[in-house]
C-alpha cells in the first residue's frame, strides 16, 4: 500500500500545474482578446486579405487612426507616423512607391530594393529581430511580416512597448493590392496607395485580357532543385501568378508542401521550365545534363527559360513587372500593351 | 561514488587543505556573486543602441532607487534600459539557475553524469508543444506568453509524467528504468517533432527559433510569471540537498540514512522536472547550461549537495546571463551556441586539471 504513495504524492504536485497549464491554454483559444477578426474574412484561421480591396472610407489621411491588419489585430495610429521600420523587404518596396520612403528609418539586412532602401540601418535578419534598435531609432510605425516572417513573439514584444505594429500577409494577388491600401493608411498615404493598387489592376487586368485566348503550357517553375527539387504548391500565391500570366502551374498536390519529387515532374512532363533561381547560376545547360531530366518535353524543346524570381514572387509593387514577365515568358510571342 | 577521491584526498588531510577544501564553497560562493553582479552590469549597459554608461546608472539610480536625477537622456534610453535589457538579463538568470539547479538534480538522482535537465524528455516534449502551437493559428496572449509557451510547458510536463509512470512498470532497477524510458519517449517524440516541422510550412523558422533558445522577447510580466515557479521549485529542491546526498550514495545507503527513497525521487524528480519546463516555456531549448555547470561545481567543492546546488544556481545564471550579453553583441545568434562555445572549453580545461578521479 506504501508503493503507490509516492505516484499519489507526485500527482498531486504535478496535477494542479498541468490543470492550470491546460487551462491557460484553453483560455488562449477561446477567451477575451484584443484580437478581432475583419467581418469580410472567411475563417479565423485565415483571417488575411480579402478577394476584394478594402473600400477605404475616404482617401484623406485623418489620424488618429484604428486599423485591422491581416492578422485581425486592431492596430491604433495616434499620429501620422514620422519614423517608419520596415521588416519586410516587400514592405519597403510599397512604402517606397507611395512615397513613404522619406519616412523609413530602418529594414532588414536583406532589404536590396529601391536603391535609397539599402544604405538604412538594419533592424532585422532572417531570423531575428533588433527590438533594442528600433526603440532606439524611435520608430513610430512598424510594418511586419505575417505567415510567421518575423517572430511572432518579437512582434507582441514590440507591440507591448507601445509601438503600433502593422502586419501584413498576402496569401494571393488581390491581398497584395489590399495590403498596399492598408500600408498606405497606415503611413498616410492613403491617396498615393490608392493610385498604385488601381494602376497594379490595370496591369493585371491587361495582362489577363491578353492571354486569356491563347493555349495554357503547362509550366514548371524551379524555385530550387540544388538538393530536393521546389515549385509552386497548390493554391500558392505563384500558382496564381503563373496562371494569371496564361500557363497551367504545375503544383505538388498540397497547399503547404512546395517540394515535388523527381517522379511527379517527369510523370507531370511540363512544356515549359522557368528558372527562378537563374540569379544563383542555374542555366538551361545545366538542368538538360541533370540525371533523368533529359527526357522532359522541356528540356527536349529546349522550352527552358530564366526569369527574374524576386518581382514575380515578392508581394510588393513590382508584381505588375513581374507578371508581365512571367506572360513574356510563357508565351514568347505575346505582345503586352505598355504598362500604365 | 566518491571513494576513490576521498581515498587521496585522505592522504593530504593532514595538511590543513581539508580546511581550505570546506572553505572553499564559501569562497566559491562570494567570488560567483562578484561574477553574476558583473555580467547584470554588462547585461545592463551593453546592446546594439550605445546607451552612455552615465545615463544608464542615472535611468537606474532615478527609476530603481528613486533618485531625483536629471533627465539627460531620451525616453527611448529610457525603455531600452528598463524594459529591454534589464527584464532580459534577470530573465537570463532565473532560467540559468533553474537549469543548472534541475541539472544537477537530475544528475543525483540518475546518478549518471550525463543527465541534464531534459534527459527525461523534457526537451522533446516541450519542442512538440511548441512546434504543435505553431500549427495552431492562434495568436492570443496571457501574461504576454502566447500558445507556444503554454504548450510548450505542458509538452515538457506531460514528457516527464508519462516517462516516470512507463518507467514505473518496468521490472529493472528504476533509475535504468527511468533512463531508458526517457530516452525511449524522447525518441517517439522527437519523431513527432520532424514530422510536425515537415508540416509546418512557413511555421518551420519560429520552431527552429524555439529549439535553439533565446531571450529576445524578455519582459516584465514573464519574469514575474516565470519566477515564482523557477525560484520557489528551486528552493524546494535546496531544502531536499540531504535526500539528494543519500540517494547519491545508492538507494540501499540512501535507505540507510533513513531517506524514503521512492519519495524524495519522485518529489525531486518533480521538482526538477517543473524548474525545468518553466524555463524552456520562457526560453526555449538552451543546451550545455545544466549539463556541465553542475559538473564544474562538483570537481571544484566536491560532490554535497548542500553546497553544488546553491553554487549550481549562482554559476548557472551568471554563464547564461554572460552568454547572453555576447549573443546579443554578436547580433542575437543563439544563446545556446555561446553557452557551449564558452562553456566546452573551460570544461575540458578542468577535467584535464581535475586531480582526483572526479567521479558522479
Amino acid at each position: 500500500m506504501n508503493a503507490r504513495r509516492p505516484i499519489r504524492r507526485y500527482s498531486r504536485l504535478l496535477a494542479p500545474i498541468v490543470g492550470l497549464a491546460l487551462l491557460a491554454s484553453a483560455c488562449t483559444s477561446s477567451g477575451p482578446s484584443q484580437v478581432s477578426i475583419p467581418p469580410s474574412a472567411t475563417g479565423s484561421t485565415a483571417p488575411a486579405a480579402t478577394g476584394t480591396p478594402s473600400p477605404a472610407p475616404t482617401l484623406a489621411d485623418v489620424f488618429p487612426l484604428t486599423l485591422v491588419d491581416d492578422e485581425g489585430t486592431t492596430v491604433a495610429i495616434p499620429a501620422e507616423p514620422a519614423r517608419i521600420v520596415s521588416l519586410t523587404p516587400a514592405t519597403t518596396e510599397i512604402l517606397f512607391a507611395i512615397g513613404a520612403g522619406s519616412r523609413v528609418v530602418a529594414t532588414t539586412d536583406f532589404d536590396d530594393y529601391p536603391p535609397e532602401a539599402v544604405p538604412l540601418p538594419d533592424v532585422a535578419t532572417f531570423a531575428s529581430v533588433d527590438i533594442e534598435k528600433i526603440v532606439g531609432l524611435d520608430a513610430d510605425l512598424v510594418v511586419a511580416g505575417g505567415n510567421n516572417f518575423n517572430s511572432p513573439d518579437a512582434i507582441a514584444r514590440i507591440r507591448s512597448l507601445g509601438i503600433a505594429v502593422v502586419v501584413v500577409y498576402a496569401p494571393d494577388v488581390a491581398g497584395v493590392l489590399a495590403d498596399i491600401e492598408l500600408v498606405g493608411r497606415a503611413a498616410g498615404e492613403t491617396a498615393a496607395a490608392a493610385d498604385l493598387a488601381a494602376t497594379m489592376r490595370v496591369t493585371f487586368d491587361q495582362v489577363a485580357a491578353a492571354t486569356r485566348d491563347l493555349p495554357k503550357p503547362s509550366v514548371f517553375y524551379e524555385l530550387d532543385a540544388t538538393v530536393q527539387i521546389y515549385t509552386a504548391a497548390d493554391e500558392s500565391f505563384l500558382a496564381e501568378m503563373i496562371e494569371l500570366a496564361g500557363g497551367a502551374p504545375l503544383t505538388t498536390g498540397s497547399t503547404t508542401n512546395f517540394e515535388i519529387s523527381l517522379e511527379s515532374l517527369v510523370a507531370a512532363d511540363p512544356e515549359l521550365i522557368l528558372l527562378g533561381d537563374a540569379a544563383y547560376g542555374v542555366t538551361a545547360e545545366q538542368v538538360a545534363a541533370r540525371p533523368g531530366w533529359a527526357g522532359l518535353q522541356a528540356v527536349r524543346s529546349g522550352a527552358i527559360r530564366a526569369v527574374n524570381d524576386l518581382v514575380i514572387t515578392r508581394p510588393g509593387p513590382r508584381l505588375v513587372e513581374g507578371l508581365r514577365e512571367l506572360a513574356v515568358a510563357i508565351h514568347p510571342d505575346l505582345v503586352l500593351p505598355a504598362a500604365p | 561514488m566518491t571513494m576513490r577521491g576521498d581515498a587521496l584526498a585522505g592522504d593530504r588531510i593532514g595538511s590543513g587543505l581539508f580546511e581550505g577544501v570546506r572553505r572553499r564553497p564559501v569562497i566559491l560562493g562570494a567570488v560567483g556573486m562578484v561574477v553574476l553582479a558583473v555580467a547584470v552590469v554588462i547585461g545592463v549597459a551593453a546592446g546594439s543602441v550605445a546607451v552612455p554608461l552615465g545615463d544608464t546608472v542615472g535611468i537606474l539610480a532615478h527609476r530603481l532607487l528613486g533618485l531625483n536625477v536629471t533627465q539627460t537622456w531620451a525616453p527611448s534610453a529610457e525603455t531600452i534600459v528598463m524594459d529591454l535589457r534589464l527584464p532580459r538579463v534577470m530573465t537570463t538568470l532565473v532560467v540559468g539557475m533553474g537549469l543548472a539547479v534541475a541539472g544537477a538534480t537530475f544528475q543525483g538522482l540518475l546518478r549518471n553524469p550525463l543527465a541534464d535537465p531534459y534527459v527525461l524528455g523534457t526537451a522533446s516534449g516541450a519542442a512538440l508543444g511548441a512546434a504543435i502551437a505553431v500549427l495552431i493559428p492562434v495568436r492570443t496572449l496571457i501574461f504576454e506568453f502566447g500558445l507556444l509557451h503554454g504548450l510548450a510547458f505542458v509538452g515538457a510536463l506531460t514528457a516527464v509524467t508519462v516517462v516516470y509512470r512507463l518507467s514505473r512498470i518496468s521490472g529493472i532497477a528504476p533509475m535504468t528504468s527511468l533512463l531508458l524510458t526517457g530516452y525511449a519517449v524522447g525518441s517517439l517524440l522527437a519523431a513527432g517533432l520532424a514530422m510536425a516541422m515537415y508540416l509546418s510550412g512557413s511555421g518551420l523558422r519560429q520552431i527552429f527559433a524555439y529549439l535553439l533558445g533565446g531571450f529576445e522577447a524578455s519582459s516584465w510580466i514573464r519574469l514575474a510569471t516565470t519566477t515564482p515557479l523557477i525560484l520557489g521549485a528551486t528552493a524546494l529542491i535546496a531544502t531536499r540537498a540531504r535526500a539528494l546526498d543519500g540517494l547519491l550514495l545508492g538507494e540501499e545507503a540512501a535507505v540507510h540514512l533513513g531517506v524514503d527513497v521512492r519519495r524524495e525521487r519522485a518529489i525531486l524528480l518533480g521538482l526538477a522536472a517543473l524548474v525545468t519546463a518553466a524555463a524552456v516555456a520562457v526560453s526555449g531549448l538552451i543546451g550545455f547550461v545544466g549539463l556541465v555547470v553542475p559538473h564544474v561545481v562538483r570537481i571544484a567543492v566536491g560532490p554535497q549537495a548542500r553546497a553544488v546546488l546553491p553554487l549550481s544556481a549562482i554559476y548557472g545564471a551568471s554563464l547564461l546571463a554572460f552568454a547572453d550579453v555576447v549573443a546579443r553583441l554578436l547580433g542575437e545568434i543563439p544563446v545556446g551556441v555561446v553557452t557551449a562555445v564558452i562553456g566546452a572549453p573551460f570544461f575540458l580545461f578542468l577535467l584535464r586539471r581535475a586531480r582526483t578521479g572526479y567521479e558522479l
